[in-house]
Formats: structure tokens, sequence, C-alpha cells
């Protein structure tokens, strides 16, 4: 529910229940003087009538709204409400009811007030009331929500650039300068918040740097050193197969290297731009780069793309992603094993025969999780397929059903 | 006698440039070698170079300007970037100014000297384009393989195998190394050791049934040798 929206409703609520409670309050209130009033008037036509009564015989007096009876009653004294029919038309009357003696006989005096008018009166106070109170709540309503739209337009504009903030890019959060001391507060709060946030951004990636850097020089030097040793006349075969294993080692090790800090990079979203492409060509161009892996292990690969499919990715890390996936069905198949890829449904589909994993499934995206056999794979393929999906969005699954299945579903969550 | 090529190496790493020089010089190549920036450009005043071999993070700023002094000699010079900086902000960066190739650290030698062979080939356009060794002839510009004068079908990776060979005679060349040139860096991980296995057999097959001498020799659990005499 939007803010104003929330205030709006609350103001008419608040003021519904006020009004309500007002008018039944303000109609009985009303009732009661005009009750009141007439309960006087009716009495002080009662003394009238007594005083006019010392020198006229009662039944004198007897006129369209007095009536006297003769009655046993001596004490006669009441109020009550009564109806008569007057031009054919049901008039309410207010009637006071009295004894009164008069030589020696006592008699029943009504007097009656029309209350028809009082009646009235309280219908058009209630209507203007009525009128009143919306006119009122109407102004009130849009003042309200004028104020509260202008006071928080900076509010706003700040969800707005908020929104569009991406720590990657270069340019800094700048909000708009604000009247409301609160929104000022936050605005300050975000701005700060969005620097610091930018800074360890940029001292992070500057470390990745600066770990590669400092990492992968070394590296150089111990496969340099050992690739010069290599050269020698005079080293037994034992000799030379340890360099030679220093020389994988090393490289192994700067693989890992590079690898983690491609995770981090991916993780830490420094591959934000992107654009839209047809991912058919490029699994075409990516299968073909494997021929000779291909060839070497003769594997049966099957390639089945039903529809183009486009997707939204940067170009690198789609090519990572498509390398991985086909290497990992190349590498961790068997010999004359089959791989089949298939794009349809906006999903991209690779299934290969091998052994079943050495280890849990869930755990098939962990990093350095590898099978038993193959030990020589570094772990980390999956992880950064896994990663790149996780960027854009993209659900990955895995399942073992005689073969190894990954489905990659290209649609945006 | 060829006129050796002059090759100035910019790197801060002592141990790393003083490898690199010594692996230069048994190839045929006069290596110079300069610590920053300052000396880099020193050097450039004075000498003639072929190529330069140029490392990004060097103590008084960022390589990337010494692409530009380079380029604005109006000389040709050949240009390798050498890099930790494995960012393709920065490869794309330093081709875009002019480099002629890129190489991440760590980096093996006789890439790093086939790379070379190559830039220094394509620089000297006018010259002879071909590499000759013995009954081997090849044109890396068409991929054309003559032995004995007679054309010889090669597969792509076969022809750059040889290239690459030719480059790095007398030299052990690990596995490994042979692996990561395979894969031209790109598959991440490494080729497996079997293709690379079927790839030098196929070759070897390919040439000693063209009547070429046998080359290419396999030194056990180690790699391989192209051995000239």
């Amino acid at each position: 529910m939007k803010l104003l929206t929330k205030t709006s409703l609350n103001f008419i609520s608040a003021s519904v229940l006020f009004f309500l409670v007002g008018s039944i309050v303000m109609y009985f209130s009303v009732r009661n003087i005009i009750a009141e009033d007439l309960k006087n008037r009716l009495l002080q036509q009662q003394n009238e009538f007594i005083y006019t009564a010392q020198q006229n015989k009662v039944t004198d007096l007897i006129s369209e709204l007095v009536f006297v009876q003769a009655t046993e009653n001596k004490l006669l004294y009441s109020f009550s409400d009564t109806v008569l029919i007057v031009n054919e038309k049901y008039m309410l009357y207010r009637k006071l009811a009295f004894s009164y003696s008069q030589n020696e006989q006592d008699y029943k005096v009504s007097i009656l007030l029309s209350q028809s008018e009082s009646d009235m009166l309280i219908m058009k106070i209630a209507i203007m009331n009525v009128g009143f109170a919306m006119l009122f709540f109407l102004i009130m309503f849009f003042v309200n929500r004028h104020s509260i739209k202008s006071a928080l337009s900076v509010f706003y504009s700040t969800i707005r650039k908020l929104e569009d903030f991406e720590v990657s890019q270069s340019e800094t959060l700048s909000l708009d300068t604000a009247e409301i001391e609160e929104v000022k507060k936050l605005n300050q709060v975000f701005e700060k918040m969005s620097a610091q946030i930018r800074q360890d951004f940029i001292s992070q990636k500057e470390y990745t740097e600066n770990v590669s850097h400092e990492l992968q020089t070394p590296l150089a030097i111990i496969s340099s050193k050992a690739d010069e040793l290599m050269q020698a006349d005079n080293l037994s075969k034992v000799q030379m197969e340890q360099l030679a294993l220093l020389l994988e080692t090393t490289n192994r090790l700067s693989k890992i290297n590079q690898a983690l800090i491609f995770l981090t990079k991916i993780d830490n979203r420094f591959y934000t731009e992107g654009s839209t492409f047809a991912i058919n060509d490029l699994l075409k161009e990516k299968l073909e780069m494997f021929s000779e892996l291909i060839a070497s292990k003769n594997i049966d690969v099957k390639l089945d793309v039903l529809e183009t499919t486009h997707v939204y990715m940067d170009k690198y890390l789609a090519d990572t992603m498509l390398m991985n996936l086909i290497k990992n069905a190349l590498l961790h198949n068997e010999q004359d094993g089959e791989v089949s890829i298939k794009l349809a449904n906006n999903t991209l589909s690779i299934s290969n025969s091998g052994k079943p994993l050495t280890f849990p499934e869930a755990d098939i995206f962990k990093r350095f999780i590898r099978s038993d056999h193959n030990k020589k794979s570094l772990g980390i393929g999956l992880s950064v397929v896994k990663s790149i999906c996780e960027l854009y969005g993209f659900e990955i699954n895995y399942q073992f059903n005689n073969k190894h299945i990954f489905n990659v579903n290209f649609d945006v969550l | 006698m060829l006129k050796k090529h002059n090759i100035l190496v910019v790197e801060d790493e002592l141990e790393l440039a003083k490898s690199t020089l010594s692996f230069l010089s048994e190839n045929g190549f006069l290596p110079f070698h300069a610590q920053d920036l300052k000396s880099a450009s020193k050097l450039l005043k004075q000498e003639n170079f072929t190529a330069v071999l140029l490392d990004l993070g060097l103590p008084d700023g960022d390589g990337m300007s010494l692409i530009k002094e380079i380029k604005n000699t109006k000389k040709e010079i050949g240009l390798i970037i050498v890099s930790a900086k494995d960012a393709l902000e920065k490869k794309v960066e330093g081709l875009e100014l002019g480099a002629d190739d890129y190489l991440t650290k760590p980096f093996f030698f006789p890439e790093l000297n086939a790379r070379l062979k190559s830039v220094i080939r394509r620089l000297n356009l006018e010259a002879n384009q071909e590499v000759m060794l013995n009954e081997i002839t090849l044109f890396p510009e068409e991929m054309r393989t003559l032995i004995h004068g007679k054309e010889l079908e090669l597969t792509a990776k076969e022809f750059g195998l040889l290239l690459y060979f030719v480059s790095n005679q007398n030299r052990v060349i690990s596995k490994t190394t042979l692996g990561e040139f395979m894969s031209s860096n790109y598959a991440d991980y490494g080729f497996t050791d079997d293709v690379v296995y079927t790839h030098i057999k196929n070759l070897k097959k390919k040439l000693s049934s063209s009547g070429a001498a046998d080359y290419i020799k396999n030194v056990y659990g180690v790699g391989y040798k192209f051995t000239v005499a």
C-alpha cells in the first residue's frame, strides 16, 4: 500500500467515524433542546390558561388546541405525544394534560403544541450538518493529500534514485535537498552509505587485482626457473619428472588463483553490463572448440537446437558458462560416451554419460568438489557456472538418471 | 649470420627478468632490460628495438603510458604486454592502444618465444614470410606446409603445433606447457594430456609419411623435444 493511500484511508476512516458519532450526539442534543423548549412553552401556556380561567368559565377557554373535559381525577399532570388529524394529515403534537378545579368541578385540561415545526428544524439542522461536514472533509482530504505529496516528493525521488543506483558505476549518488528534517536526514544517511559501499567495492576490486598480481608474479618466477632448469643436459629422469611436476603444479595453482578471482568478481557483480543475443550460434561455436577433445574420446555429440533462444548476458560470461558446461560434459565422460545438448523452451539441457558421482548430488556446484574419477579437475568450473546463473537469475539444476543432466532455464526469475 | 633482433624487456621483478633475458639470448635474440618506465623510455631513444615485452604494473606507473610512447616513435616495434592482471578490460585497452599481443603471467617461455617470433614475422611483411627448417617450409599466414617441396595437409591445430615446435627447437617442452598452448589460453583449466598426445601422434605420423625426419622426440614422463642436429 502506498504511503499516500494509507494516510488518506486513515484520514477518511477517522473522519467518517468522528462524523457518525458527532451526528448522533448532535441529533440527540438538538432533540433534547427542542423538547425542553416545547415543555417550557407548554408550561407557559398552562400559566396563561390558569390566569385566564380565574375570570372566565373554563369551558369557554376551549379552542383548537385546548381541550377541557370534566374528570374525577384531581391529580392529573402529564406530558405526552399525540397525533391529530388536521386537514386529513397526521400531525404530531406535544400534549400537556393537567387537572383544574372550578366551582367544585374538576376538569382535565389538555394543551397541545405542534411538533412539526421543530421536526422541520431538526431536519434542516441535520441536512446542513451533513452538507458542511462533507464539504469540510472533502477540502481537508485534498489539502492533506496535496501537502503529503509535496512534502514527500523528495522522498519519492530518493526511492527512484536508489533503485537506479549501481555500485559498479562511477557516478555518485546525489539526492535532492529536502525541506523536511526527516527526509533530509534519510538522504544524508543514504548518501553516506552509498559512498561507503562504493568505497568498499573499489577497494575490493583493487584487492582482487592486487592478489592476482602478487600471486601470479611469484608463480611466473617459479615456472620460468623450472622451465630453465629442465633444459639442462645433465639431469636424471627422476629430476626431469620432478621439474615437470613442478611446472604442472605451478600452472594448476595459477589456474586456481585465476578461477577464484574470477568467481569473486562474478559474486561481487563486476560484470553488470550485457546485451541481448541469441545463444544458439554461440553454443555451436563453443562446441566447435572442443572438436579435438570430442574426437580423442570418441564421444557422440547430439546437438538439438529447437528454437532461437535470446538471453541477456555479458558476452564473456556467456562464453565461460557454455565452455564450462560443455567441458564438464566431455571431461567427466567415458571413452565412446555420449553428450546430448538441447535448446528448447528457453532451457539449455546438457546431458552426458559417465560414472555416478562419488559425492552427494547437492554438492555438485560447490567449490573444490570433484569426483574421485577425475582428480586433475580443479572443481571450480561448475561453481563458476552456478555463480553466473545466480547473477542473471537463471535457474540451474542437476540430476542423475543413468546419465548426468544439467538444465539451465533462461527465464529470469 | 642473421642480424640479431633487439628486444626490450620491461619488467620490475628482477628474477623473472633474469630468466627472461637468458632465455631470449639462448634463442638468438639480443635482450635489453629496463626496470621501470623511466629507464625504458631512455633505452627506447638510444636503441632500435624490434619488439618490447612490457609488464603493466611498474614501480613508477602504469605500463599503458609506454604503449603510447612506443606508438609515437613511428617506428615499427612489436609490442607484447606481459601482465599478471588478467582483467579483461586491461587486455582490451592494451590491444586497442596498439599492443600486438597479450600474455598473462605466469607464462611459459616456449609460448613467449612463439608469440614473439610471430609478432616479428608480422612486422616484416615485405621480407620472407616462410619459416624454413631443413626439409620443412611453413607459411604461417596461409597455414601451408611443404615437406621436400611437397604439400602436406595439416589441421589448424597440427600446423600450430608444428610452428610452435619449430620456434622452440632443441628445448624440452613439458606436457603442461603444450596443453596450455593447445588450449590457446582459452579453456581455463587446460586440455587433457590425452588430447596433446593424440595431436602429437597424428602430427608425427603425417610428418614421417611425407618423408620428414623424426624431429619430435618424446621425453618420457615430462613432455617433448623438437630436436634439430
